[in-house]
């Protein structure tokens, strides 16, 4: 908590987390894209800096495999940050926030005196924080059903393989609309918030936007990490297990040949 | 002046000892055997002759032409008179033994409009007019690997030289390979307007089938040709896929990466369509389908990468196109499978429905695909429509607060 940076908001492993999802969300996009509009001269010109189409192929399914991991590495950090440390879940939304939300629309229009007193998260990351993971599960979802069609029609009729790509595409055209709208105003245009990539916020942004959890860090309320008991120990090793034991019988399944008839 | 009058003779006498010739021959030739020989007659006649026309007078005679045994007073008679009688060129003299051909000639789009053998192309534009030589001679202007050469001349046609016939004649080799001729004609050329031409659109299938014709036999068959043979002039036949001139090969990457934009020429042409009741937008379903995408991007950015993924005539067919409504759907989804299989081994009639088969999904035909692309086009602009009315409200705020 140096006084020239401001205060500490998200640690070195969180900036370096957001910065690998930036790099393969724009690269996803630029790679994705033009697969969903190949007749444009945009999405050909595109394709040609990526040096053909096979090419951007190969990079959409490395970045989007990126991503499938830090979604799974996520759920791993949740798990043991809630279950074995009981860290208290403070990005899921309450009911206060969407108190927060017409107070903000009401003092926004001049009908309220005061703007909402909000926590460490506000209902603006809130909701971009669902999206995101809700987007995520969905794009490493039909990902994977287009990239093994053949394996999924001996569960699904190809009908919902293409219903699985039109949902990639429409999500897709989804989550970066709201990343050049919601994110850019947010975090780059209404102030620039650079506490992503420093992991520092300076004192006045933060008293404007988090009120609630600077007045508890100034008392001196740190986050407590619980210590780690047996049984959640093996409750979160337990889970960590089925997790990835799931994901690796599902890899294993959809490289398998499928049966000669 | 009188003097110089015997020059040319007392020239033709001194040329008579020349070996090989006949007595008469070597006379001709000591005037026409060089241009330094034509320059000292015209001057030694008094005649004035541009430099072009001297170099038309010049006789080259070599071993090998057909015409060996005749004299040139047998094609030239009125030369026999020395100094020649004026308006001797104005005479087609090939004429008086080849009239055959010259009424075929006169039949063709080379014809003389006024009838007097003055041909648009005349013999000699063609065979030379003296080294005449049989096609089989290397040396021939109309040997196989020098036809293109001889019409290239007049007609602006070099990219037959790129086409497969074209590189087949004179790269690999091949005396079988189509020239000019082979397809034109020789003497009755006629343009592809002229419904008796090789090259009208009706003739054409039978004109490629000289030399392919099984592949004809089964192009007129298919859809196309059975329509072509009833008279319709909408349908293609080789040319139009092919290319006339500069003829693709078609096991290369890029016929078969732009051949779905070839059929969509027709297919996805509105007009056509609906004057045939054929839907216009199988080229865009096509095209919104992976396999599609994959090959308009393949054909835009890498035309020349060899492109596995499906194109047209892999389901379709190539010369053996069918009709999709006379199969019928049942025979049609039967094959499907069977195609699908060639690329997807082990898929079952469960995979046919990820091909659309040219319908753009609705509430009856693919209504999973349609409820989902419908939840997407209501969700996107109403979510990020909520963003921005958001954020519009906040700006002013901001503003107001200053």
């Amino acid at each position: 908590m140096k006084e020239n940076k401001g205060i500490r908001r998200f640690s070195r492993w969180q900036v370096f987390q957001h910065g690998l999802l930036a790099v393969c969300f724009t690269g996803l996009a630029l790679t994705g894209l033009p697969q969903k509009f190949p007749q444009t001269t945009w999405a050909k010109g595109l394709v040609l800096l990526f040096g053909g189409v096979e090419r951007a192929r190969f990079l959409h399914h490395l970045l989007g495999t990126i991503m499938a991991l830090q979604l799974l590495w996520h759920a791993i950090e949740l798990l043991w940050l809630h279950l074995v440390r009981r860290y208290p879940l403070t990005i899921l939304p309450r009911s206060a926030d969407i108190r927060h939300f017409f107070q903000q629309i009401r003092y926004n229009l001049g009908l309220e005196h005061t703007p909402p007193q909000m926590d460490r998260y506000t209902f603006v990351e809130k909701i971009e924080y669902l999206a995101l993971i809700w987007g995520t599960v969905l794009m490493v979802g039909t990902g994977l059903i287009l990239l093994y069609p053949v394996r999924w029609s001996a569960l699904l009729t190809g009908e919902w393989i293409i219903a699985a790509k039109v949902a990639h595409g429409g999500e897709a055209i989804l989550a970066v609309l709201s990343i050049l709208t919601w994110h850019s105003y947010f975090v780059h245009l209404r102030h620039f918030n650079r506490s992503m990539f420093t992991g520092y916020l300076d004192e006045a942004a933060y008293a404007e936007e988090h009120p609630l959890e600077l007045a508890r860090l100034q008392r001196g309320e740190l986050p407590k990490k619980a210590p780690v008991k047996f049984g959640r120990l093996l409750a979160f090793l337990v889970l960590c297990g089925v997790l990835l034991a799931g994901s690796i019988l599902l890899l294993v399944w959809l490289r398998s040949s499928v049966p000669q008839l | 002046m009188g003097w110089r009058k015997l020059v040319v003779p007392a020239m033709v006498l001194a040329a008579a000892w020349l070996p090989g010739l006949g007595l008469a021959d070597q006379a001709c030739l000591s005037c026409h055997g060089s241009v330094e020989d034509a320059k000292a007659a015209a001057e030694a006649l008094g005649v004035q002759l541009a430099p072009g026309e001297l170099g038309r007078l010049v006789v080259q005679l070599e071993k090998g032409s057909v015409h060996e045994s005749l004299a040139c007073t047998d094609c030239h008679p009125e030369a026999e008179e020395v100094p020649h009688p004026a308006g001797m060129g104005r005479r087609n003299v090939c004429l008086s033994c080849h009239e055959d051909a010259g009424n075929e000639l006169q039949r063709s789009v080379h014809r003389d409009p006024l009838g007097q053998g003055f041909f648009r192309a005349p013999c000699w534009s063609c065979h030379t007019a003296h080294d005449v030589r049989p096609a089989k001679d290397e040396a021939s202007s109309l040997a196989p690997q020098n036809v293109a050469r001889t019409c290239l001349q007049c007609h602006n046609k070099q990219e037959y030289l790129v086409g497969v016939h074209g590189h087949g004649v004179q790269m690999a080799g091949l005396d079988l390979a189509a020239t000019c001729v082979s397809c034109h004609g020789g003497h009755g050329i006629l343009p592809g307007s002229d419904p008796s031409s090789t090259v009208a659109r009706q003739n054409v299938p039978a004109t490629c089938g000289k030399c392919h014709h099984r592949v004809t036999k089964v192009y007129l068959a298919s859809v196309h040709g059975r329509t072509l043979a009833a008279g319709n002039r909408d349908v293609p036949v080789c040319v139009d896929c092919h290319a006339a001139h500069d003829i693709l090969d078609p096991r290369l990457p890029r016929f078969r990466g732009s051949s779905p934009e070839m059929c969509a020429r027709c297919h996805a042409d509105p007009l056509l369509a609906a004057k045939y009741g054929l839907r216009a937008e199988v080229f865009d379903t096509y095209v919104a389908d992976f396999h599609g995408t994959t090959a308009e991007l393949f054909r835009a950015v890498t035309p020349d990468q060899p492109l596995n993924k499906a194109v047209c005539y892999d389901c379709h067919g190539y010369h053996d196109v069918e009709s999709v409504r006379e199969v019928g759907t049942e025979l049609v989804q039967k094959r499907l499978l069977v195609r699908c299989q060639a690329c997807h081994p082990g898929v079952s009639e469960r995979f046919l429905s990820a091909w659309t088969a040219h319908y753009a999904p609705d509430k009856n035909r693919y209504p999973v695909i349609y409820y989902v692309r419908l939840f997407y086009q209501l969700i996107i602009p109403s979510t990020i429509g909520f963003f921005l009315l958001y954020i519009a409200v906040d700006v002013w705020g901001r503003r107001r607060r200053g």
